[in-house]
């Protein structure tokens, strides 16, 4: 792994979230928001040193190498509709976050999630796991060779569905651009029955969390191709020339 | 320049990852799992369980921990000091909540730092996520032994007074010969029960 990083360009402001960007809880339907979300109100503090700065050499505690979720090992490919999904990660200035921590896992192509937590009636596939790491380059990029993840019904009283989607976590430069989101894909009309999508008061705000396809022939042969650019919070106090 | 909308959070869910954890992830003395451990500071266990409304553990809860070294600095540029910042203390770590609720960190005592918003007060910064909170829970551990720093503390002063003292972690003896802190996390309750969160 290369340590000789250039080191990232980083933000100095940090503005609170802009209002509809952040989801309104609890949430309707979603049993575990009414339990696990604080009641009382949130102290705004100051951004103090600890909040400004965050672990820059975090690859060498996160082992960042694995990108292609897609094939296990040598004839073991997953099920499903194969997919490259790749992006960038900005800051609110629009500038590459590079080095970032890119963590993300779904579900397989029937819904299921290889994790001991789900224990829903659908099949595990052998040759899929479903999570990848990896670091962003000089120009914020990300990318993972994966498969297209089912849908699958939230285990509660009055059952309602999760669209496809796709976990990321992201690690930035700062403690303030520490990111957990979720994507999902363009045209599936799940998504406008969604809780957790819609929980994301401004529309806006909701359509930048659906990836974009692109043409097949941009990724090559056997390959959908998605594109997804996430923005974390952070700007410079004082703008480049 | 232009302004990009950041993009809006959302819940880690009940499915992160248990091979994303790898031995050591709650340790914040080692850079990574085959670095021996930082020799300047005190080494602390931080242990504590997460519960939620009416006080039920919260297991399969995702915690990170962040802080400056011994000596109050940061490995990073946003630190004046960095340069004497120490090398050999990564100061992040994670960790996951078993059935009981409960997590443990590896760490050492925090220094504290002179900041533009008032002196701070040693203290670690954790981050809550799981099933449920669609945004990270964030709060502040205090230790007891700063009773003055802390009285001073900028962000700690912000907290209504009443409820200071639930984010000061609480000694509990001593375990593999390191001192045990106790720092309980409650998501929701009543003002009384219910830790401060904070946001930036």
């Amino acid at each position: 792994m290369d340590t000789n990083f250039p080191p990232p360009p980083l933000p100095d402001r940090f503005e609170p979230f802009p209002p509809g960007i952040e989801p309104a809880v609890p949430i309707e339907g979603y049993p575990n928001t009414w339990t696990h979300t604080p009641a009382q109100p949130l102290i705004r503090r100051p951004v103090t040193r600890t909040e400004a700065t965050g672990p820059l050499e975090l690859w060498r505690k996160l082992p960042c190498d694995e990108s292609n979720l897609a094939v296990l090992g040598p004839g073991r490919i997953a099920q499903g509709q194969l997919m490259h999904m790749s992006g960038r990660i900005l800051d609110e200035d629009g500038r590459p976050v590079r080095g970032a921590v890119v963590e993300l896992w779904q579900a397989n192509a029937a819904g299921r999630y290889y994790h001991p937590i789900d224990q829903r009636d659908a099949p595990l596939d052998p040759d899929f796991v479903g999570n990848g790491r990896v670091r962003t380059d000089e120009e914020g990029r990300y990318a993972f060779f994966t498969i297209k993840p089912g849908a699958y019904p939230v285990p509660v009283k009055d059952t309602w569905w999760r669209p496809p989607h796709v976990h990321f976590s992201i690690l930035g430069p700062s403690s303030l651009s520490r990111l957990v989101t979720q994507m999902y894909f363009p045209g599936d009309p799940m998504n406008e029955w969604d809780r957790i999508l819609n929980s994301i008061p401004d529309p806006a705000a909701r359509r930048r969390l659906i990836a974009r396809q692109t043409h097949p022939a941009e990724v090559g042969d056997g390959w959908l191709g998605f594109t997804h650019d996430i923005v974390l919070r952070g700007r410079r106090a004082t703008p480049e020339a | 320049m232009s302004h990009l909308a950041p993009t809006s959070q959302h819940t880690i869910g009940p499915f992160f990852p248990r091979t994303f954890f790898t031995e050591g992830d709650n340790d914040l003395t080692r850079l990574h799992a085959g670095a021996q451990p930082t020799a300047r500071g005190e080494t602390v266990l931080l242990r504590g369980r997460v519960t939620k409304e009416g006080g039920f553990p919260c297991l399969n809860m995702i915690l990170e921990a962040w802080q400056a070294d011994a000596s109050g600095r940061f490995n990073h540029p946003a630190d004046p000091a960095q340069p004497l910042a120490d090398p050999a203390f990564l100061g992040w770590g994670r960790a996951w909540t078993d059935a009981e609720g409960g997590y443990e960190f590896r760490t050492l005592l925090p220094g504290g730092y002179d900041d533009p918003a008032g002196r701070r007060a040693p203290h670690i910064n954790l981050t809550v996520m799981g099933a449920g909170l669609m945004r990270r829970a964030l709060t502040t551990v205090f230790f007891p032994d700063f009773a003055g720093e802390n009285a001073a503390d900028p962000v700690l002063n912000l907290v209504p007074e009443p409820r200071r003292g639930k984010i000061v972690a609480v000694p509990e003896g001593e375990a593999e010969g390191l001192r045990v802190f106790r720092f309980d996390i409650h998501l929701r309750g009543n003002a009384e029960e219910e830790t401060p969160f904070f946001e930036d």
